[in-house]
């Protein structure tokens, strides 16, 4: 153990004062944080929310029937992240409309898609875009690339979200976050620097090793002592003020803002990212004249809570029994980054 | 091209087959006990034989460090000698893809009888089937192993005891991070290559230190974090590990990174995971770090009588955490 991860580690240990509640917004975060121990050094008055960064857990119940509705009545080849395909919607998943004969096909990247669309021009390709301003970019580059070649069979299903406007939705659920790292290297950090300005919501970007996170807990602590709203980068080895300039703008370009559905979190104004209107050929929901469709999530199922921060994975009433990482009743038991799968897996 | 690429009639058993074993196989393969008839004969072995078989469809076929040639000695070379048994003959079965390029499958050969005279193994039979374009992907081999147990070796997964040392022979998860890379689905450049080696020397070796050396077992599928998981349960013992001492590669650690993988879950092919009385533990080390295949050797953890059945690992923050349950959901093929 290095010194300074022995110096906040004495921090941390060492709190004594009022209890501090401080959100993970990050996915990854969240199972890094399980995966080190970090929660058992805490002491009891600081409570650590997983919050809802995990891009998988906070896609709707009806995006994952939309897909379905694409890929069972439309006859689509659904291209999607691996995770996506176990994700409950409201009658079946994806692997549950596999087994009725869809054609559900796991991908790295949505280039790949683009790839497989124009092996095959015969047969509709739908992307399902899911993710943050860190998959988004990705997203965004498949549709360039098909509108460039021309391609009449392949489309997006959208569902990207910002981060910007969810810390709005979840100002007083926390005393601070930590900032998601990979988020801030594309956006930058102006805006959380504008929430610390405006709204005096304190949090700090964290980066992902174990000296990292520690580090930036520690900071963390320290600060919220001093009583006022602050903001610090503490993943400078890649989180530049400015961000990514090139991936900001080939998303815009490509995409604008858009309202858009949280799981758990209901309609968040202007947190998702559709098709520009010259895209609208590459948009899977114009393309196909998808009728409304809107998703009815298992009402025993407490994500929703969960990545809100008002209860934890284990106070729901399915967690561990019906609900396991190989039968996900919820979102958050399927992806590794979920917190109910970070508390199944590393629970004692 | 028909020439240099094998077809349907080299799986027909005519001429064209023993033209097909003739210029490939037994070029590479030829041993007095080599066989032209049904089966092999062999001498009589004095005491007791270890015996076993392994299939191999790695995709790709061929990637940095080796090729499914080699990796096929390997896991059979490597699981006789987990238990204590010298390797003394194999036999090899190919199922070969229509059009599959001759001069690669020599290459495959050639790779085969290099490893195999490493460790001073025989191949005394084979066979080969040819499978239609689409049926099978490039080249399968499964591959037979005989071995004689040293009378001294007496090893076996349910005989780790509290107190006994966890050394791991090399630095964790190549294998499974090379494969992963040569796919080239994840457009990640690095040169890391695998580990796959024959290890028959390198227990030889180690019982020039001891006898008393209660489990070894090769870490392939699913990596050292599965080994470790098996051993728990057949010994029904809890086992500590410290993340600080596990050797990791740092190409491996970087791309684990990228990715968010666990290098304990990555397969290797080349390394063993022993459990041994911590007072030999010190010697074994020293002994494998002499050896071509186990440099980097480590003592990464202790055997516990409490937490039976469970893996606990001691953080980089000097927390206790258990490791994740094997998941099952691997890489597809990675041997």
């Amino acid at each position: 153990m290095n010194e300074s991860i022995r110096k906040a580690r004495e921090i941390i240990t060492g709190y004594s004062g009022r209890p501090l509640r401080i959100m993970e917004v990050c996915g990854t975060h969240t199972h890094e944080i399980f995966r080190i121990g970090l929660r058992k050094l805490l002491p009891e008055s600081v409570e650590l929310i997983s919050g809802p960064g995990c891009p998988v857990c906070v896609t709707a119940v009806g995006f994952i029937d939309e897909a379905c509705w694409l890929a069972l009545e439309k006859g689509c080849v659904v291209c999607t992240f691996g995770d996506l395909i176990r994700v409950p919607g409201t009658e079946m998943s994806l692997a549950g409309a596999r087994s009725e004969g869809a054609e559900v096909r796991p991908v790295y990247s949505p280039l790949d898609a683009v790839e497989l669309a124009k092996a095959d021009p015969d047969r509709q390709y739908v992307f399902l875009a899911v993710g943050f301003e860190t998959t988004t970019p990705s997203a965004c580059l498949a549709a360039e690339q098909a509108k460039a070649a021309g391609l009449k069979n392949f489309s997006l299903l959208t569902a990207n979200k910002t981060m910007p406007n969810a810390y709005n939705a979840l100002v007083g659920s926390a005393d601070a976050f930590l900032y998601p790292g990979h988020v801030n290297a594309i956006t930058g950090n102006a805006a959380c620097k504008k929430l610390c300005e405006e709204k005096g919501v304190s949090g700090v970007v964290a980066g992902f090793t174990a000296s990292e996170l520690i580090t930036a807990m520690a900071v963390t602590i320290n600060l919220l002592q001093k009583d006022e709203p602050f903001f610090r980068n503490c993943y400078t080895r890649v989180v530049k003020d400015e961000g990514n300039p090139q991936a900001i703008a080939l998303m815009n370009r490509v995409m604008e803002p858009c309202d858009s559905e949280w799981r758990g979190l209901g309609n968040i104004p202007m947190s998702g990212m559709k098709l520009r209107a010259e895209y609208a050929d590459y948009d899977a929901r114009l393309k196909f004249n998808m009728p409304e469709i809107k998703g009815r999530p298992n009402p025993a199922c407490r994500c929703g809570d969960v990545l809100q921060g008002k209860c934890k994975p284990s106070d729901c009433k399915v967690f561990g029994k019906v609900c396991t990482p190989l039968h996900p009743v919820g979102a958050c038991m399927v992806s590794d980054e979920g917190a109910c799968a970070a508390y199944y897996q590393y629970s004692e | 091209m028909s020439n240099n690429t094998v077809n349907l009639a080299h799986g027909a058993g005519g001429k064209q087959t023993s033209e097909l074993i003739e210029k490939v196989f037994k070029a590479h393969f030829d041993s007095p006990e080599f066989t032209a008839d049904d089966a092999a004969v062999l001498p009589a072995v004095d005491g007791k034989l270890a015996m076993t078989t392994d299939g191999f469809i790695v995709s790709p076929w061929e990637f940095n460090g080796g090729n499914i040639g080699k990796l096929s000695i390997c896991g059979t070379v490597n699981d006789l000698s987990c238990m204590g048994a010298k390797p003394l003959y194999m036999t090899c079965a190919f199922v070969i893809e229509e059009g599959f390029p001759l001069d690669k499958l020599e290459e495959i050969a050639a790779a085969m009888e290099k490893t195999a005279a490493e460790v001073g193994v025989k191949i005394v039979a084979g066979d080969t089937k040819v499978a239609g374009k689409g049926q099978c992907d490039g080249v399968f081999i499964t591959t037979t192993g005989v071995g004689r147990i040293m009378e001294k070796a007496h090893t076996s997964g349910s005989l780790a005891k509290p107190g006994d040392a966890v050394i791991v022979t090399g630095d964790v998860g190549r294998h499974g991070c090379t494969i992963l890379l040569a796919r080239g689905e994840y457009g990640i450049e690095s040169d890391v290559d695998t580990d796959c080696a024959p290890l028959w020397h390198t227990v030889e070796s180690m019982y020039e230190v001891t006898d008393d050396i209660h489990v070894i077992r090769d870490a392939t599928r699913g990596g050292v974090g599965t080994v470790l998981y098996e051993i728990a349960g057949q010994s029904n013992i809890g086992i500590r590990i410290k993340r600080e001492d596990i050797p990791v590669d740092e190409r491996v650690k970087g791309v684990c990174g990228m990715l968010g993988l666990e290098p304990l879950y990555l397969a290797c092919e080349g390394r063993l995971v022993i459990f041994a009385p911590a007072d030999k533990a010190e010697a074994l080390v020293a002994k494998l770090r002499e050896g071509k295949y186990s440099a980097n050797a480590a003592i990464i953890g202790t055997v516990t009588a409490e937490n039976a059945g469970k893996v606990v690992m001691e953080t980089e923050i000097g927390t206790q955490t258990l490791l994740p349950q094997p998941k099952g959901e691997l890489l597809p093929r990675i041997c």
